[in-house]
């Protein structure tokens, strides 16, 4: 049964002794992505590069992972606070010290607030947010904001709370594109006094871009060595270097995060 | 109204004020006088976690962690999440333990009733988590008065020249905070945050800990239950390399090979990491690779002399760092720190981005790292106009530096007096507008 597949990548190096076997059971076209899913936006490689696109199981695989590598607490660990510390003062005090939630709680319900009540906005900051979204979306196809319980496309109190700065919405392109100019226009008071005065952004909308298209493109590495990863494993999609660390991840890793 | 005698014990004491950098890791701590001149000496770095041995049951709440001879299967209970206060049954506990009973550090323990807290925060803070905290300070610890702001933003309060005494803030400053929960970017004006300019990346120096550990369980033995060592190793063993080019040549030095192509890693990069046993050693060390041990490990080469556990360390060294400049090797779909940063200061007139490129200073745990500011630096030039000035140095120390910066900011009189609420003005007036005033929405 082929298990193996050769990708394309400048640092392929010729195999002797072995032999690829080219995968065609994979379309990345047909593999659907929903853009509204954050988990699987964030797996999700930048651009439209084909060898990279995942399965939405790889998608879920990642997101899995990469939410194991952030976690703060194990929660399969309890363990008590030693000792007698003063008792709570006020009955809020009380309310507020015997919280077990967990800071993604606190971010759900930031995310689900700013859902129901968006920030009221200045007219000229609406026309900037829509500019900035149609950019957005050019460039990556998935709205960088969207979060993983924000059922539509798009939610408003996301991408806002940045952009009563972006009253000039083209400057920014146009000073990126003329480098040669050497001295940047003197700085506007008005413009100034709208960039201190303006609040802080939610914690997603903090979060950076992903990548732009047209830059690297993804490196892949071994699952298992952490060498190039040249070979797809067809069953879970990580990628090995040969066929030596294909049986390590096969024997350890393969299907784990699925 | 308060007896005459207290009042004027209170007027003879100038009231101190805690500063305190609440991070996920570590508590930095100090008491800072007004009008005094402090330095990183008068900061304390405290574990911020109560750990317990899955071995002896034993518990460590904060700095009692100093004095544990055995940190293997050591587990955790940290209070911040992600950089933010969650778990305020824990988060007290410390405090109490570190700041405010006997057991607190010499020069460290204070009454809150004639103390004032500046209080570092993250940026991008869930304002219900802001409010909890603001209720606990008053209510809970009942500070005589209080300050509460994203922390770096102080790092302006340091003197650009260092013998100067001048209070205003610096001009411009971009902060790139690379730490525990994550690492953030944050412009800086005359003291003033730029909130729509602040980005974040996922990876942190929790995230790098844990892919470590992901790594040598995968590779070698089990170590998912030490955390500790593994944090250990990651410090000992770590660099970022200089560029891409060098990142790709060094990941082939350090591949075994495959089969019929087997290749012998270079031993000028790779070490063995000796660990500790916990009964002879506390701590391990990193020795230059010996390919006899690893064959002794695998039971071909008989055992000699006393009995040791080596963790081969190849890529991981440079790999797990990588993840701060290039977060989609493992898949997380963010630019890498130095096109975040452009990214940021996109956000700002050209004439403010020129001037923020030549005043980058970076704090935080990560960037200890060998050689993380060079990478970041020529990354960044690649990126910047030629014509730009581009300046980007490392704090002195910079797990204390932003501690420092706010420590400078509290010891002037002049400046804490339009920051602090007093606990009279809170009882009056409540959290929300707390919260508001806080947020600059009410003077
Ligand atoms: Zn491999
Ligand atoms: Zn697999």
């Amino acid at each position: 049964m082929p298990h193996v597949e050769v990708l394309p990548n400048s640092a392929s190096v010729s195999a002797p002794g072995w032999t690829y076997v080219v995968d065609n059971g994979y379309d990345p076209s047909k593999v659907a992505i929903n853009p509204k899913d954050r988990k699987r936006a964030a797996a999700r490689p930048g651009g439209a590069r084909g060898e990279n696109e995942l399965s939405a199981r790889q998608q879920t695989a990642i997101a899995r992972r990469i939410a194991e590598l952030e976690r703060d607490n194990d929660p399969k660990q309890s363990i008590p606070v030693p000792g007698k510390g003063s008792v709570p003062k006020t009955q809020n005090a009380r309310r507020i010290i015997q919280y077990q939630r967990q800071i993604k709680h606190w971010l759900d319900d930031e995310i689900a607030q700013l859902q129901q009540a968006p920030p009221p906005l200045p007219r000229s900051a609406i026309r900037a947010a829509n500019q900035q979204l149609r950019k957005a979306s050019t460039l990556t196809g998935v709205p960088p904001m969207s979060s993983e319980v924000t059922p539509g496309p798009l939610s408003s109190g996301l991408a806002t709370p940045a952009l009563p700065l972006r009253a000039e919405p083209t400057s920014e392109i146009d000073s990126l594109l003329s480098i040669e100019r050497s001295m940047p226009p003197p700085l506007k008071s008005a413009e100034l006094a709208s960039l201190l005065s303006a609040p802080p952004l939610s914690y997603v909308a903090s979060h950076v871009a992903p990548p732009a298209v047209g830059g690297p493109p993804q490196r892949q590495f071994c699952d298992n060595c952490g060498y190039w990863g040249k070979i797809k494993c067809l069953k879970c999609g990580a990628r090995i270097c040969g066929l030596e660390c294909k049986d390590a991840h096969e024997a350890t890793r393969c299907l784990k995060w699925a | 109204m308060p007896p005459k005698i207290s009042k004027k014990a209170t007027a003879a004491a100038p009231v101190k004020t805690l500063v305190l950098d609440n991070g996920a890791y570590t508590l930095k701590a100090g008491l800072v006088a007004p009008s005094g001149t402090p330095s990183y000496d008068d900061c304390r770095v405290l574990p911020n976690c109560i750990a317990r041995s899955v071995r002896d049951k034993c518990m460590y709440t904060s700095s009692e962690l100093y004095q544990c001879k055995d940190f293997g299967e050591l587990a955790f209970r940290r209070p911040v999440e992600k950089g933010f206060i969650v778990n305020w049954e824990a988060e007290k506990a410390i405090w109490e333990h570190e700041l405010l009973s006997e057991t607190a550090g010499e020069g460290l323990r204070c009454d809150p009733k004639d103390t004032n807290l500046l209080l570092m925060e993250k940026p991008n803070c869930p304002k219900e988590l802001q409010k909890n905290c603001d209720e606990i300070v008053f209510e809970q610890f009942e500070f005589s008065a209080y300050y509460r702001c994203v922390g770096p933003t102080l790092n302006a309060y340091h003197p650009s020249i260092p013998s100067s005494l001048s209070s205003l803030p610096r001009e411009c400053l971009l902060i790139i905070d690379t730490s525990y929960s994550d690492t953030t970017i944050l412009p800086i004006y005359s003291g003033q945050l730029i909130q729509s300019a602040v980005r974040r990346l996922t990876v942190g120096g929790k995230l790098l800990t844990n892919y470590l550990k992901e790594l040598a369980s995968l590779r070698h033995y089990n170590m998912m239950e030490e955390t500790y060592l593994l944090n250990e190793i990651k410090e000992a063993v770590s660099f970022v390399a200089p560029s891409t080019q060098q990142f790709s040549k060094d990941l082939e030095r350090t591949w075994k090979g495959r089969l019929g192509d087997k290749r012998t890693v270079d031993s000028s990069i790779v070490l063995d990491y000796v660990l500790p046993d916990y009964e002879g050693a506390i701590h391990g060390y990193a020795r230059p690779h010996d390919p006899l041990q690893s064959r002794v490990r695998r039971g071909i080469q008989p055992l000699q002399g006393p009995r040791e556990d080596v963790l081969p360390l190849g890529n991981e060294r440079f790999a797990v760092p990588e993840l701060i400049f290039r977060p989609t090797d493992i898949g997380i779909q963010e630019k890498g720190l130095p096109d975040a940063i452009m990214d940021s200061l996109s956000v700002l007139p050209e004439a403010l981005k020129l001037t923020m490129l030549s005043n980058i200073v970076v704090v935080g745990g990560n960037s200890l790292i060998v050689g993380f500011v060079e990478r970041l630096e020529s990354e960044l030039r690649s990126l910047v106009p030629t014509e730009y000035l581009l300046n980007v140095s490392r704090a002195d120390d910079p797990i204390k530096h932003s501690w420092l910066g706010a420590a400078r900011f509290a010891s002037q009189p002049d400046l804490m007096k339009q920051v602090l609420v007093q606990k009279a003005e809170y009882d009056e007036r409540g959290s929300t507008w707390l919260a508001k005033r806080f947020s600059g929405g009410d003077k």
